[in-house]
């Protein structure tokens, strides 16, 4: 890796961290690294409901410029239950925190994305755009995705659900805050009553052309209908 | 706004091992709700879930100020020596005041600036495409993330893990592991060259 590549450290639930993640901090420091401090809060866990796990939230991302030295935060709010960054909580949580971080600071921050569907399904890319609109909204500096089918199975991510997350960031960037939370109140309420029969989805090889890695005719036209439900909620790109 | 020294890994560590005792389940169960609990009553935060971008001046400033009061009260547990690593609030805003306005993520023409926006901004934010730490098969890796790579509006690569190296499982702390990130930074590299972008950041 090159020093101008993003070093990455986790902290640990919540406000922890062991010595071995403060070692490797010293190795990026003194290599003149660019450092990327990551950490999710949990929603559900030891802070507890949505104005606690916001405050710790708030406390974490403080601590990343200082005791890791960080040059950018990637938060990550998660839910206890599902397992996802793109739920209607996390996403009030990691708003919250940005512009509470955002109004006080100059701090450089990310958001990273766990969808509870998988890739060439609308519900994925759903997810993926109500994140990506909370992080561009709320003055994040960067998105980082998307592990789609929450980033535990085996090749269910590709680079489409990438395009969408930069699409909808474009398409957002600069809309008035209250259209923004009406359209984030319709779209998330189209997939949070999804969550038990959330669709896995298909895998990369499933996906694209692997000789000529392009997406198959059948996610062009999942992506297009998602686009579809997002430029009746009044979102163009 | 303030002129103490900067704390940074090294000071973090020394009072990692001189900082109060206190058992781990008293942390996770005890100080963190606790504090966390006192200081959304005490600054008043009550959150809508239906606004999930806040606009309340208050509220915002609020949740700092209890975000800050958290950090500076409870500090941050190191769970190797069991001691707690405590900071003053202005060692805090030296950190917040040295930290990086701007950054520059790659190289060359490949390369992007990562710098302040606010939430009202027409810039977009910096697109990271990548499958973000999720399982990747070895014989695929190098393919999906030149697909990542060759999408015009992803700036920079946030990197899969392969599932094995070799064939073999890279289990934490093994040689394998070792093998496993070095070669996935390798074949991201690669990936990136493939797709006519070689200074992109990772």
């Amino acid at each position: 890796m090159r020093a101008s590549d993003s070093h990455e450290v986790s902290q640990l639930n919540e406000l922890k961290i062991d010595v071995g993640a403060l070692s490797f901090v010293a190795h990026y420091v003194l290599a003149g690294d660019i450092i990327m401090c990551e950490q999710m809060p949990i929603l559900g866990g030891y802070a507890g409901g949505l104005e606690e796990t916001t405050i710790v939230d708030v406390a974490t991302t403080l601590n990343a410029f200082l005791m890791t030295q960080a040059h950018w935060h990637l938060d990550g709010p998660i839910h206890v239950r599902w397992g996802i960054t793109t739920a209607r909580e996390v996403l009030a949580v990691a708003g919250h925190c940005a512009r509470a971080i955002e109004e006080n600071t100059h701090l450089l921050l990310g958001n990273q994305y766990y969808t509870l569907a998988g890739p060439c399904t609308v519900m994925c890319l759903l997810e993926t755009a109500a994140q990506s609109i909370t992080d561009t909204a709320s003055g994040r500096e960067l998105v980082s995705g998307v592990a789609s089918a929450k980033g535990v199975a085996t090749n269910y991510t590709t680079a489409m659900e990438a395009r969408f997350m930069g699409e909808v960031a474009h398409a957002v960037a600069g809309m008035d805050l209250e259209k923004v939370n009406g359209i984030l109140d319709e779209l998330v309420g189209m997939y949070e009553t999804q969550y038990k029969t959330a669709p896995k989805g298909k895998t990369f090889n499933e996906c694209y052309d692997l000789v000529r890695l392009t997406p198959s005719d059948e996610y062009m036209q999942v992506y297009k209908e998602a686009w579809g439900i997002l430029n009746k909620l009044g979102l163009k790109y | 706004m303030s002129n103490v020294p900067k704390v940074g890994v090294f000071e973090a560590y020394a009072r990692a091992t001189t900082g109060p005792r206190v058992p781990e389940k008293d942390w996770d169960y005890k100080i963190i709700p606790q504090a966390a609990s006192r200081l959304k009553e005490k600054y008043g935060i009550k959150m809508d879930k239906r606004k999930m971008i806040p606009t309340d001046e208050n509220l915002i400033n609020n949740l700092f100020r209890a975000g800050m009061e958290m950090l500076v009260e409870c500090g941050v547990y190191c769970m190797d020596t069991g001691r707690v690593i405590k900071y003053t609030e202005e060692e805090v805003w030296t950190a917040v005041k040295n930290a990086p306005r701007c950054l520059t993520l790659g190289e060359g023409r490949d390369s992007r600036e990562l710098k302040g926006r606010r939430y009202d901004d027409s810039r977009p934010p910096i697109i990271q495409g990548g499958p973000t730490g999720a399982p990747v098969a070895e014989q695929d890796f190098v393919a999906m993330h030149e697909a990542y790579a060759r999408e015009p509006i992803v700036d920079t690569i946030v990197d899969g893990v392969m599932q094995t190296i070799n064939g073999y499982d890279p289990r934490p702390n093994t040689p394998f592991e070792i093998a496993a990130v070095k070669n996935e930074a390798m074949m991201i590299r690669l990936a990136q060259v493939r797709a006519g972008r070689p200074g992109m950041g990772l």
